[in-house]
């Protein structure tokens, strides 16, 4: 055979793959923004038999996001970024401190201390949500927005993210600024902080995803629904919605969308945040 | 190391609000589970039983059919998932033109959180979804895909395999840049072919990084409880009925938290063997290479 044919090919069947892989990965969203876009009656439509229309969004129609918004979604979403924000903030103090503890002094029981915060996350909150459920009991947090963020501010992985990061930063900067006469909170705000400006967006990150995609606890913590956050106040409205799917596609959609905006342009240190992890831990 | 001696009043400022949250919210909690497995409510008190919600257990054919389904559920959707997220992250870290684009389709899974997953899954699936709609295409009639005993689980795996691999993939990636190109390059000048080098020196480097993926995503999905939840609430015919939903049903649809917590305890523990498991076949093979 020909070489160039030969490339072509393999650059051809190279694509197929990619695309067949990224097609699965596509669809159940794009399926759901084109649905949203779509009049109620027409949601269903050019799938039996299927047409290529049932991907396309005709006929166009906003109704489902007008009456999304009616039906007080914007409010959820207001309560959702709530939480979120505060979890996030109160987050990058905490874990960044202990962080900072751990990578830059030594102490008796450091290594036990580590241990159990990587324990702390490894397992996960699904494991500990129902006995979690009695403590916000005792503590009389039931339906207060306190049971929302309180429990996930301090989170294991921040801490071990902020850990890894700050061990690596040369130990001469800390000396150069000690003798300058600087106290340690102005290390860290002079010297670690402008630094780590990376790990700051990747550990945010990831207590404000943390927080968006929360559903079991909320579920439990807020028995009477009067402060609904995103995914609760989603799948409440597929069960009291069943069969307006146009609006029940853009709920999904937004709730979808906006962590997704988020990520899209910080991909790089989410990636890089991670793989780290994974590879010491 | 030499350092300045450690202000220890600082250094337990610094920690404070960490380890209190963790201790408070975490740990805690992991206590109160073991201890309240011991008790049961009878009109409004707490009255001890010792470990009869244990044994009630062991009498309890809901809860070994249950066990049976989260075994089964675990045995399939854990190599599923991880041998998918290898082969996704070997497609992400291959260079060529146009590779951004599939990289960022690739997390797209990612950005969309279970909930939303589930939904959207749901009516794809539903009598007159899209999937129905696309194997109609080649002729195979539409499929009770969620409500019937022999497609429910499996749906739920589809489901979460979906959502999962891509998270899963970033840190295998982070493995495979850690493996230097020139192994790979010796293999080549001496003819190992792609699959040889894949088995002979992706895989073994790969290990601790699979090692930890493994011990992560069987801890994620022997607790998975969200698509149980709001797809098939256990059913049909209690065949996705994994222990986490038993537990929670225990809980909050009958009130029995006595039961609930000592389900959570087995499941925990049941984990916990499963990890020393894995830690000890790993990383023993390592040793003796």
């Amino acid at each position: 055979m020909a070489r160039p044919l030969r490339r072509g090919i393999s650059f051809g069947l190279r694509h197929i793959g990619y695309i067949a892989v990224a097609f699965i990965f596509v669809l159940p969203l794009w399926w759901a923004i084109v649905s949203s876009l779509r009049p109620n009656m027409e949601v269903f439509a050019d799938i039996f038999p299927f047409t290529p229309k049932a991907l396309l969004p005709v006929p166009f129609s906003l109704q489902a996001y007008e009456g999304v918004f009616q039906r007080g979604f914007g409010q959820i979403i207001a309560n959702t970024m709530l939480v979120a924000m505060i979890t996030m903030i109160a987050g990058l103090f905490v874990n960044g401190l202990a962080g900072f503890a751990f990578a830059v002094f030594d102490f008796k029981g450091k290594n036990a201390i580590l241990t159990l915060i990587i324990i702390s996350f490894m397992l996960p909150f699904e494991a500990i949500a129902l006995p979690l459920y009695t403590v916000t009991l005792q503590l009389g947090w039931l339906d207060n927005i306190a049971a929302l963020i309180v429990p996930s501010v301090a989170n294991g992985l921040a801490v071990f993210l902020f850990y890894q990061f700050f061990k690596e930063v040369p130990k001469d900067y800390l000396e150069a600024a000690r003798l300058d006469g600087a106290n340690w909170l102005d290390v860290l705000r002079h010297v670690y902080v402008p630094l780590s400006i990376p790990t700051l967006i990747s550990a945010g990150l990831l207590l404000f995803v943390f927080q968006w995609e929360a559903f079991l606890w909320p579920l439990l913590a807020m028995p009477s629904q009067q402060f609904k956050v995103i995914q609760v106040g989603m799948a409440a409205f597929q069960q009291q919605y069943q069969t307006i799917w146009n609006q029940l596609f853009a709920v999904a959609v937004i709730t979808a969308l906006i962590p997704i905006a988020l990520l899209m342009p910080l991909q790089r240190y989410y990636v890089q945040g991670l793989a780290g992890a994974g590879l010491k831990g | 190391m030499t350092r300045t001696r450690s202000p220890l009043l600082l250094v337990a400022a610094l920690l404070a609000p960490a380890i209190a949250g963790l201790v408070v919210f975490r740990l805690y909690p992991i206590a109160l589970a073991v201890s309240d497995s011991f008790f049961n409510m009878v009109r409004g008190h707490q009255v001890f039983v010792g470990v009869g919600n244990y044994l009630s257990l062991i009498a309890d054919s809901a809860f070994w059919k249950s066990l049976q389904v989260t075994f089964w559920f675990n045995l399939l959707i854990n190599p599923i998932q991880i041998a998918l997220s290898l082969g996704l992250a070997l497609l992400y870290v291959q260079k060529f033109r146009g590779i951004a684009l599939y990289r960022f389709l690739f997390l797209i899974p990612i950005g969309v959180s279970l909930p939303v997953a589930v939904i959207i899954w749901r009516i794809m699936l539903s009598q007159d979804g899209l999937v129905n709609g696309l194997i109609g295409i080649a002729g195979i009639p539409a499929q009770p895909w969620l409500t019937s005993e022999s497609f429910a689980l499996y749906s739920i795996i589809a489901i979460a395999t979906w959502k999962g691999i891509s998270y899963w993939m970033i840190f295998i990636i982070g493995g495979l840049q850690n493996i230097s190109t020139e192994i790979y390059e010796a293999a080549r000048l001496d003819g190992a072919v792609a699959w040889q080098r894949l088995w002979h020196i992706t895989i073994p480097l790969l290990r601790p990084t699979l090692l930890f993926v493994l011990v992560a995503d069987v801890s994620i999905n022997f607790l998975l409880f969200a698509p149980i939840f709001m797809l098939t609430q256990g059913g049909p015919a209690d065949s996705t009925n994994v222990l986490m939903y038993e537990a929670y049903k225990s809980g909050f649809v009958f009130g029995d938290m006595g039961r609930a917590m000592a389900i959570i305890v087995v499941v925990v523990l049941i984990l916990l063997v499963i990890v020393g498991l894995q830690f000890r076949l790993l990383n023993g093979k390592q040793e003796k290479k």
